[in-house]
């Protein structure tokens, strides 16, 4: 499966750098279709584990189920924005879903530390590949936060190290097996400063707050099939990768910042500021991404809570979140092509003239909001009854709130966008309304769109 | 071993005193310098060693300073300045450097750490690091304090692990090269697009 992975990213980037060579126009779509043929040699090798309920497998499933849609959506993306450079694009691009595929698959620490910073710097480069400001301003920050963050996360991951430096085994002390057999011998000090870093510097990554500045800006100046990618996959995956080390290195109950004590403190933060922050948002990608940050807070809380129901209602909303997500940032990037601007206000009316992206984008919205039976409603609901199990009173009422601003915030911007019925405030900002010189035709999209 | 410690530590603060952009690349080389000699004297001479050494000076004294410098002197004169550190940043410097302290008598007991002075060096440069990158405004000051807290790193793990496997150091050193050639790129884009490179500028967007 390791060996199938990297053949599929670095196919792509040599089909990318033959479509140049050759001046092949279609070479999109013969991206897409080596994209599309990985998909079903991994549907068919990881059925039966699919079915049998191993999540490095559903994971790999729905890694490579997005990474297919974001091809396909990418051949309608490079037609609607002609000054982005293919090749380099392509690049970029495969070596982001290489890294996505090798979290999945990575059963060490550091090899995880490794993919995610990798997942970085390439998604950080398909940002400023958009070429304007906005995008430009929006990757910078992005990658020395999360590069900040994952330095930090690098201090925990040498401190365990450290720690088990008496086995001699090299890098394989860090394999999350042997994590779980030998924590034990690793100073609960020690273990404890060591989660701290890895769980708040890999949560910088997932954008859970106060770490999450850098996300709304990324996700809405990202093309729309990476947007999809960075907040269906990545998020998630990274997260994943935080509740891998926090059961493999566990601490005493009477720890006070233990890694499930900081992964809920983190979810409550993040379900408070994403939801609250859905009722003032004027650009379409930017609502977007900040419900992604409401989401990821939800499915820590779910894996801080620990209880085998809880992480069930994570991971479902993990596998839900990422098709819906994807979906609708998808969605967004061709709504904003065709109303040339990413502002909400400016994107009305769709069911009368876009009838077909209306019934996409009501449903997808419908399903973030929760309602039943469109998948989030149910694994949200199991997340209540796993609060409600475990005696959590006020992680229901937090949730339960959060989930109502959040319905109401997004029914919204929903039924403003499908009829404008709904009076917007006139705040355009002069700033937002400024244009900005840029020479590529890009450029000037992205600077309008904004 | 301590000495390498030390002259990377030297070169944390003087990227963080330094406003000229081409002392500051001296400095990251010293830093890089010094990390090849720690790497050869910390672990026995094979061939593995030899390789890490290698692409520590290629990576850290050769490539990172110089695709650095490149840039910069396209650059006119007035960009090669970094504006003065603020006020606060002396005192908060200092607040770090004494907290460094207090992790070390902390963790003693633990026996985690080899070396004391080492571990004093390799975390502080990371905290100079750290303070770096939010009191310096240019773009290659900020490019600067990341590869400083690599850096730090390095010594930081010296002095609890001893050595780090090779598939961490060269994970570390590949991970530097591509965010640092990244993010060079991106500083040139940023200085030919909005005509500066105070990231004060960075401000459209707020989170």
């Amino acid at each position: 499966m390791s060996i199938q992975y990297g053949l599929g990213p670095l196919i792509v980037i040599v089909l990318a750098l033959l479509g140049v060579w050759l001046r092949a126009r279609k070479i999109a779509l013969v991206i897409a279709l080596w994209v599309t043929m990985v998909l079903v040699v991994t549907a068919v090798a990881t059925y039966s584990q699919v079915f049998h309920g191993d999540w490095q497998d559903i994971l790999l499933l729905v890694v490579t189920v997005l990474a297919t849609t974001s091809a396909w959506d990418s051949i309608w993306f490079l037609r609607e924005h002609r000054g982005i450079r293919l090749e380099r694009y392509y690049i970029w691009w495969a070596l982001f879903w290489g890294a996505l595929a090798a979290i999945v698959l990575a059963e060490n620490l550091m090899v995880s530390w490794v993919a995610i910073e990798f997942s970085t710097l390439a998604s950080g480069a398909l940002v400023v590949e958009m070429g304007n400001r906005r995008a430009l301003e929006a990757a910078w920050k992005y990658i020395v936060i999360a590069s900040v963050g994952l330095a930090l996360a690098l201090i925990g991951i040498i401190f365990v190290y450290a720690g088990l430096r008496f086995q001699g085994l090299g890098w394989e002390t860090l394999a999350y097996s042997n994590l779980s057999r030998h924590y034990h011998a690793i100073a609960p000090i020690v273990r404890g400063v060591a989660t701290i870093f890895i769980v708040s510097g890999i949560g910088t990554k997932v954008g859970l707050v106060p770490f999450h500045t850098w996300l709304p800006d990324a996700h809405s100046e990202a093309p729309s099939p990476v947007s999809g990618l960075l907040s269906g996959a990545l998020l998630g995956l990274c997260l994943v990768t935080i509740e891998r080390f926090v059961a493999a290195v566990p601490q005493p109950p009477t720890a006070l910042l233990s890694g499930p004590h900081l992964l809920v403190f983190y979810g409550v933060l993040s379900i408070a500021v994403g939801s609250l922050a859905l009722l003032v948002q004027r650009d379409i990608k930017r609502l977007l991404a900040y419900s992604s940050i409401e989401q990821v807070g939800i499915m820590a809380i779910g894996f801080g809570l620990g209880t085998p129901l809880a992480e069930l209602a994570a991971f479902l909303q993990l596998v839900f979140h990422a098709a819906i997500k994807s979906t609708l940032f998808y969605l967004s990037g061709h709504l904003s092509a065709v109303y040339h601007s990413k502002r909400l206000e400016k994107i009305t009316d769709m069911a009368k003239t876009h009838p077909g992206l209306a019934v996409s984008w009501s449903l997808g919205i419908l399903a973030l909001a929760g309602i039943p039976p469109l998948g989030l409603g149910y694994s949200e609901w199991i997340m209540l009854h796993a609060m409600w199990e475990t005696h959590q009173v006020w992680l229901i009422i937090v949730l339960s709130l959060a989930l109502l601003v959040t319905f109401a915030a997004l029914t919204y911007h929903l039924l403003s966008g499908l009829w404008g019925g709904l009076n917007f405030s006139q705040y355009s900002s002069n700033e937002d309304n400024k244009a900005s010189g840029d020479s590529s035709s890009t450029a000037a999209f992205g600077e309008e769109m904004a | 071993m301590a000495v390498a410690g030390f002259l990377v530590f030297a070169g944390a603060v003087g990227l963080l005193w330094s406003r000229n952009m081409v002392y500051g690349l001296l400095f990251l080389a010293m830093e890089g310098m010094a990390l090849t000699i720690m790497v050869g004297s910390t672990e026995r001479l094979s061939l593995v060693v030899v390789a890490i050494m290698a692409a520590t000076l290629a990576i850290k004294v050769a490539l990172i300073p110089g695709s650095m410098f490149r840039v910069i002197s396209r650059w006119p004169t007035e960009f090669r300045q970094d504006q003065p550190l603020p006020f606060w940043a002396y005192p908060v410097a200092a607040g770090l450097l004494l907290a460094v302290g207090h992790v070390i008598e902390l963790l003693t007991p633990t026996g985690i750490i080899l070396h004391r002075t080492l571990f004093f060096y390799g975390l502080a440069s990371v905290h100079l690091g750290l303070l770096m990158i939010v009191s310096r405004r240019h773009v290659m000051s900020q490019v600067g304090a990341l590869v400083g807290i690599e850096n730090g790193l390095v010594v930081l793990a010296a002095s609890v692990a001893g050595a780090l496997p090779t598939f961490m150091e060269f994970g570390m050193l590949v991970d530097l090269l591509v965010a640092a050639a990244i993010l060079v790129w991106m500083s040139h884009r940023i200085h030919r697009q909005f005509k500066t490179i105070d990231v004060v500028a960075l401000r459209r967007l707020r989170g």
